[in-house]
């Protein structure tokens, strides 16, 4: 019974950063129709500026999600205006393509910049852990980085919710051109929206640089996982995004105890698979060809 | 009708020229360097087939040249079955691996199927690692000796040069055109582009989608698998990155993109492109060039750091490449000179 409370309090606040990570994608696909091939290597980049900060100014990781926030969301912006925009009336498979170029650049320009070296950003609480009870014990900076991601969810769902800038967001969504004709600047909630989905992977590769090894590759890793979520979720839907996160960050760490630690990206794509056979529209996401 | 003279006639020089270059040309650098050409040439081919021409942008190809070369590597390493029989043993295991993944993947459409085919690469990929009694996981199957190739009791070539490696890659790229070239003119062909066109418009006028779709995706798989073969016995090593990588699904596509897809020589033009400018940078011909002309200085910051780095990242290039590609010329080079012929001709008239 311990294991298991274990794996899934684990599953959870790893499935909070993935949640993260999912609602970037989804924010950025709702809004654009694009599918963000980059999104992992914009996490990386976060991973990376992290990884400068800590060690140029000792700014612990967790302190400089503030700055790194900002960033990024310049960064994804930046991304938007000068690519993703003119590809908006294009090709599915060439946005797509678009996005793979762009994360082949970041990826390997980090690596030009740092080498392929694993960099290891040691804080003090890396491996520390905190005894809940009944032989269950959670890690500091996972724990960290679930409540930070909690706060920055429910700011990110008040924000859509309740301000003018974020209710155009979703017109936007769903429908851009009766959004248009509203008066609603899209190709500037296109910018808002992008450069949003990039600071949330930015901020998500922040929160994780304690505990996960910074490599310019991480990033592939990344840009599965978060498809699995959003696919999961419903593409589009930012509360499918948050459950699927959670429900991948649990199926992995449940896998790994009682599968093997190999094989658990295995079931996660399987799962994936299964989901896009019997449940394409995802668990939130309403059905639309 | 001169036209078509002039074409075969061009072809056939062509072809000469490639049949008798090792006869002159010594360098096995120089051989090489046509290897890999050749091998690009028809990994974008069988690409083409799936993606330029049924319409189906697959970027999970590495599934069926890892297949390809893990099936070949494995049974000669394991079983000590010569390549040239495992190469069968391979193209078996791929179509299997390919039905099994096209019912899954082709009810899925547009950016479903994109993902669908990567996932499918990926458990490929993951497998390999994990099946280590099978594969070796993750340190690979390194194989260098190939038993000499024998009809009869005459040893046909002994693999100790690279010239019969030319000449079986040579063959690949014969066999990928002729094969696109067909269908590019059968009926099967014509099927695959309505296909492309309009999935619901070729449903209603009889169309078997699915059907078709499973065809493209055999020959593709198939010839890629050859592909895979080919480079496990030609490297005499496999490992799961370098043969079931995403990225390798990435680069296998990028050949089409560049080059133009649903082309017959697209592909061509992308690998005479890509090939000798990735081995520019991973050789560091860039930096001696620079180097060169005075540019960069050999010894200052700058130089050391070219030298040292910009042979690992080749990569960087193709991510380039891409991008310009797809905002200035979506339809690749063979489009764009397309475009470019067609106003010329426009503004003539």
């Amino acid at each position: 019974m311990a294991v298991f409370l274990q794996s899934l309090i684990s599953g959870i606040l790893i499935g909070g950063v993935y949640a993260l990570i999912g609602i970037g994608l989804t924010l950025i696909f709702g809004v654009m129709r694009v599918i963000n091939f980059a999104h992992g290597d914009i996490l990386m980049v976060g991973m990376y500026l992290t990884y400068m900060i800590f060690t140029l100014l000792g700014i612990d990781p967790f302190v400089s999600v503030l700055i790194t926030f900002p960033l990024m969301f310049l960064f994804g912006g930046f991304l938007q205006k000068v690519f993703i925009n003119r590809v908006l009336d294009a090709l599915a498979q060439n946005q797509i393509l678009l996005t793979i170029g762009l994360g082949l650049i970041m990826s390997n320009t980090v690596m030009l910049i740092f080498t392929s070296d694993y960099k290891i950003l040691s804080t003090s609480y890396s491996s520390a852990t905190i005894k809940v009870g009944g032989g269950v014990s959670v890690s500091t900076p996972l724990l960290i980085s679930f409540l930070i991601t909690a706060a920055i969810t429910a700011a990110l769902y008040w924000f859509l919710l309740k301000t003018d800038t974020g209710q155009a967001i979703r017109a936007t969504a769903q429908d851009r051109d009766a959004a248009q004709l509203m008066g609603i600047n899209v190709k500037r909630m296109s910018i808002i929206a992008f450069g949003l989905g990039s600071a949330l992977a930015g901020t998500a590769g922040a929160l994780i640089s304690p505990t996960y090894y910074i490599f310019p590759q991480v990033g592939s890793v990344f840009t599965l996982k978060a498809f699995v979520i959003t696919v999961l979720g419903g593409m589009g839907s930012v509360v499918g995004a948050t459950l699927g996160g959670v429900l991948i960050g649990i199926t992995e760490s449940m896998s790994a105890v009682y599968i093997s630690s190999g094989w658990k990206d295995v079931v996660v794509f399987v799962l994936f698979l299964l989901v896009l056979l019997f449940k394409p529209s995802g668990l939130m996401g309403k059905s639309r060809t | 009708m001169n036209k078509t003279i002039l074409k075969s006639a061009f072809g056939i020089l062509l072809l000469t020229g490639l049949l008798i270059i090792p006869r002159f040309v010594e360098s096995p650098y120089a051989l090489h360097m046509m290897i890999l050409l050749f091998l690009s040439v028809a990994q974008g081919q069988s690409w083409n087939i799936l993606g330029g021409y049924a319409g189906q942008h697959s970027v999970g190809h590495a599934a069926y040249f890892g297949v390809g070369a893990y099936t070949t590597m494995m049974l000669m390493h394991s079983k000590n079955i010569v390549p040239w029989v495992g190469v069968w043993a391979g193209i078996a295991a791929v179509i299997v691996v390919a039905l099994i993944i096209g019912s899954i993947c082709f009810r899925l459409r547009g950016p479903y199927f994109v993902l669908a085919s990567i996932a499918v690469a990926e458990i490929m990929r993951l497998s390999a690692i994990n099946l280590t009694t099978l594969t070796n996981g993750a340190e690979g199957i390194l194989a260098t000796e190939l038993p000499a190739f024998k009809l009869g009791a005459t040893v046909v070539t002994d693999f100790v040069t690279k010239v019969p490696f030319y000449y079986i890659g040579l063959f690949l790229v014969l066999l990928t055109i002729g094969v696109t070239y067909w269908v590019q003119h059968s009926k099967l062909g014509y099927f695959f582009q309505a296909i492309r066109e309009d999935q619901d418009a070729a449903h209603s006028l009889g169309i078997n989608i699915a059907l078709y779709k499973n065809i493209a995706l055999v020959i593709s798989a198939v010839l890629t698998s050859l592909a895979g073969s080919f480079y496990g016995i030609y490297v005499g090593f496999v490992d799961p990155p370098t043969v079931l990588g995403l990225d390798v699904s990435v680069q296998i596509m990028l050949i089409c993109i560049i080059g133009g897809m649903g082309t017959l020589w697209g592909p061509v033009l992308g690998s005479l492109i890509l090939v000798p400018l990735s081995e520019a940078l991973r050789s560091n011909m860039v930096t001696d060039l620079l180097v060169k002309i005075g540019i960069v200085n050999a010894d200052s910051k700058v130089g050391i750091f070219l030298k040292e780095n910009l042979s690992h990242a080749h990569v960087l290039l193709y991510g380039i490449l891409v991008v310009l590609v797809i905002l200035f010329m979506p339809d690749g080079l063979m489009g764009f000179v397309k475009k470019l012929a067609l106003r010329r001709k426009r503004e003539a008239v």
